[in-house]
């Protein structure tokens, strides 16, 4: 897939976000829509980072807290909070964020590898790195970070 | 008790009363006697006569008898008849009874003669002839009866019926003796009242007789001698003393009367006597004295002369005169005399020469002292005025005080009214904050709801960008619409932020307003109690001032009081210095005329030095002085008054 942004080549659009006072980012096409924050309807038997379902129109979500799937404390949801709607192969997942801080349009050059001391297993998550002038931003890898908890689940 | 009767120890009234008693119980004895004899003479006749009559009684009863036996008699003789004849039976029934009533007469009788046993059985033997008679005799009679029955009763008749006169005829004689013994005994009874009676009355004659003789020898024995005495008296026989005076009677006091002429007339003579010999004795002394007097004369004459001479020098002034030749003896006492008092009066002189000096000095100093009194009482009475005056000034200025303090008690008053109203409307502010405070909550909820907005806007936004991204190129222009949606969004939330802020601020600043204007309602609400605290402070204040006015008023009347006497003083010092000034003249017109007499050179001339002040009469601090600047103190105000307090004080500082 990275080679095929790389390959299409000039410009990739990304939606970034907060989790504890991290930047992180997306690939828009990912998302299938981002709402405010509502309180989910926990699921038992689930990971931590699981904490529920949410209905969508019908249409039955799990929400996973992206900050504790990342390896770091437990989001504190607020009015700021989002849930970005993504398409993970298929299937519909709810990400719960701090805060949606932007939506910009980079070039392909930016988006730089993440570096190689970072064992390979962790590494998977990131698919780079993008520099912005003022700070870095994470590219997560979505496939990797759900499509591996999906398929374990499965 | 013939020494008490012959004694004179009785009155002669007492003595009459002792013979009237003597002859009233002679005479009274006499009659009692003589009534007690001839009750117990009629007694003694009337139980002779009762006994006579008893005596005939049993008389009676003898014929009684008699007349019964003879009736029996008669019946046995009329025996053959069959029947007593009525007329018999009733003689005899009539001797029956009589014989039974006279029963107890005949017993009295028998007692009194003392033969008592003869009439034991006088009612048996009456009832066996009655019983005999009336009875058996009738029965006889009526039945016929023998011969020999009637022989027996016969019998017994005659023997009861001889019986019965025994007796009766015994008694009778007995009775008549009885009769005649009562007689004898009257007749003895009144022989001896008779002669009991005439003892008694002879008894009674011998003693009034001796009575009369002892008495009338008394009476007799004490008016003759005090006759004798009196013609003793009368002859000029006054030493021999008056008899009977000893005596209790009248005729004592008719001697002793008589003694006390007697005393007098003693008296009399003496001084009779006395009297002639201070005649004589006068006579002599007289022709003696006139003998003694012409020598005398001469001796006086010269003693006269030298006394004239010692009082002409007196009479000139010259106390130095003294007698120095001898008088006669009795009138040396006089030169002496003379001498010591010329000697007195040269003391006495030189000792008024000495006063009359001292009190011409005095008098001088007392004219000065007086001049200068009389300076300073005007000074005095001047400055009594300015101190009127200044206190009717200090008095204007106390009421003056006492309306400002009037006045700052109403601005006090108004000044609470103000503070309350403060305290109002610092409530009032407080609520207003309050309701600031709320808006601002309203603001703040408002404004949450449009960062809301802006927030959801944002999402929508992006929302919007994701969908143009995934619509590829044709969603180019759309995703720029959307980005410019966003950062509409990013910015009204970020003026929603500033205005939140703004809002945050204004509300602590609102909190802030809310605790000034509370620190504000404290200090007010303080401020209302000091001036609570101040209104009775200045109420206080005006009290006293009105007190001070009063008592400014009262010293005031004082002060013109002062004033009033000052000027009587004044008057009377002006009286004074005109009597001193009199009083220096006249010690040394007094000087002046002790300076005539010589008193000789050896007497001492005490000069009098006056003597300066003493400590007393130096002027003390004027209480109205302290008073005036006591006040003036307390004003502490520049006022006219302080000026002439000054000058007074000045005035005053002269004394």
């Amino acid at each position: 897939m990275s080679n095929a942004i790389k390959q299409s080549g000039a410009y990739l659009e990304i939606v970034s976000f907060h989790l504890a006072e991290q930047e992180f980012c997306i690939d828009i096409m990912a998302i299938r829509e981002i709402r405010g924050w509502a309180p989910v309807t926990p699921m038992p038997h689930t990971p931590p980072y699981v904490l529920g379902l949410i209905n969508l129109r019908g249409a039955v979500i799990p929400v996973i807290d992206m900050a504790c799937r990342l390896g770091m404390n437990m989001t504190e949801p607020s009015e700021r909070a989002a849930i970005i709607v993504t398409d993970i192969a298929g299937k519909l997942v709810g990400l719960l964020v701090e805060q949606v801080s932007d939506m910009m349009t980079i070039r392909g050059e930016d988006l730089q590898p993440a570096p190689e001391i970072i064992p390979e297993e962790q590494r998977a998550f990131c698919r780079g790195i993008v520099a912005l002038e003022k700070s870095m931003v994470c590219f997560l890898n979505l496939d990797t970070v759900i499509a591996d908890e999906l398929a374990q689940a499965a | 008790m013939l020494n008490f009767i012959s004694g004179q120890s009785l009155s002669v009234r007492q003595r009459l009363m002792t013979l009237g008693v003597a002859a009233v119980v002679g005479i009274g004895s006499m009659l009692g006697v003589g009534w007690y004899q001839n009750a117990g003479l009629d007694s003694a006749l009337r139980r002779a006569v009762q006994m006579k009559a008893d005596v005939e009684r049993v008389n009676e009863m003898q014929l009684a008898n008699a007349n019964l036996v003879l009736a029996a008699m008669d019946t046995i003789i009329d025996r053959s008849e069959g029947a007593i004849q009525p007329e018999r039976i009733a003689i005899i029934d009539t001797a029956v009874n009589l014989l039974a009533a006279g029963s107890s007469t005949l017993k009295s009788i028998a007692n009194e003669a003392g033969a008592a046993s003869e009439v034991a059985t006088y009612d048996d033997d009456l009832k066996a002839v009655a019983g005999a008679i009336q009875i058996d005799l009738k029965r006889l009679v009526e039945n016929g009866a023998a011969e020999e029955d009637y022989a027996a009763i016969d019998d017994a008749i005659d023997g009861a019926g001889e019986r019965l006169g025994n007796v009766l005829s015994k008694i009778a004689t007995l009775g008549g003796k009885e009769v005649e013994e009562r007689v004898g005994e009257a007749t003895a009874r009144s022989r001896s009242a008779l002669s009991v009676q005439l003892s008694l009355g002879g008894i009674a004659f011998v003693l009034v007789v001796l009575l009369q003789l002892i008495h009338g020898n008394s009476i007799a024995n004490g008016i003759r001698s005090v006759r004798a005495s009196m013609q003793r008296i009368v002859d000029g026989d006054y030493d021999s003393e008056v008899e009977g005076t000893d005596r209790q009677d009248e005729i004592g006091g008719m001697a002793r009367s008589t003694d006390i002429f007697r005393r007098a007339a003693i008296e009399k003579r003496d001084l009779e006597t006395s009297t002639r010999d201070t005649n004589r004795q006068n006579e002599a002394e007289r022709e003696s004295r006139t003998a003694a007097m012409e020598a005398d004369t001469r001796a006086l004459k010269l003693a006269v002369d030298a006394l004239g001479g010692g009082l002409m020098q007196l009479s000139e002034g010259d106390l130095c005169a003294e007698i120095r030749g001898p008088f006669p003896a009795d009138l040396e006492r006089l030169r002496n005399d003379f001498n010591q008092v010329t000697l007195h009066l040269r003391t006495v002189m030189g000792e008024i020469a000495a006063n009359s000096s001292s009190i011409r000095a005095n008098g001088q100093q007392m004219r000065s002292a007086a001049d200068d009194l009389a300076r300073r009482t005007e000074q005095q009475a001047a400055s009594l005025e300015e101190t009127s005056a200044a206190l009717s000034e200090i008095t204007a200025t106390v009421q003056s005080a006492t309306h400002r303090a009037e006045e700052a008690s109403h601005m006090v008053d108004d000044a609470r009214d103000f503070t309350e109203k403060s305290g109002l409307v610092v409530n009032d502010a407080m609520a207003a904050m309050e309701r600031i405070e709320d808006a601002t909550g309203e603001i703040g909820k408002i404004i949450n709801v449009i960062d809301e907005i802006a927030f959801q806007t944002n999402l929508l936004a992006l929302n919007a960008g994701v969908e143009a991204a995934r619509a590829g190129d044709a969603g180019k222009g759309f995703a720029v619409v959307a980005q410019e949606v966003r950062a509409l969004a990013g910015r009204a939330a970020e003026a929603a932020r500033d205005i939140k802020s703004l809002v945050g601020r204004s509300s602590e600043e609102v909190k802030t307003g809310v605790e000034l204007v509370t620190a504000t309602g404290d200090a007010l609400h303080r401020i209302g109690e000091d001036v609570l605290r101040i209104n009775e402070h200045v109420k206080a204040i005006v009290t006293s001032a009105r007190e001070q006015s009063v008592g400014l008023s009262e010293i005031n009347s004082a002060v013109g009081q002062m004033d009033q006497v000052t000027q009587q003083n004044a008057a009377m010092v002006e009286q004074t210095n005109a009597a001193s000034h009199t009083l220096a003249g006249d010690a040394e017109n007094l000087s002046r005329l002790v300076g005539q007499f010589q008193v000789g050179s050896d007497q001492p001339v005490a000069a009098y030095r006056p003597e300066p002040a003493q400590v007393a009469s130096k002027p003390r601090p004027s209480p109205a002085k302290a008073l005036i600047e006591k006040v003036a103190g307390t004003f502490n105000r520049t006022t006219p008054a302080s000026s002439s307090n000054a000058a007074v004080a000045e005035h005053w500082e002269e004394f």
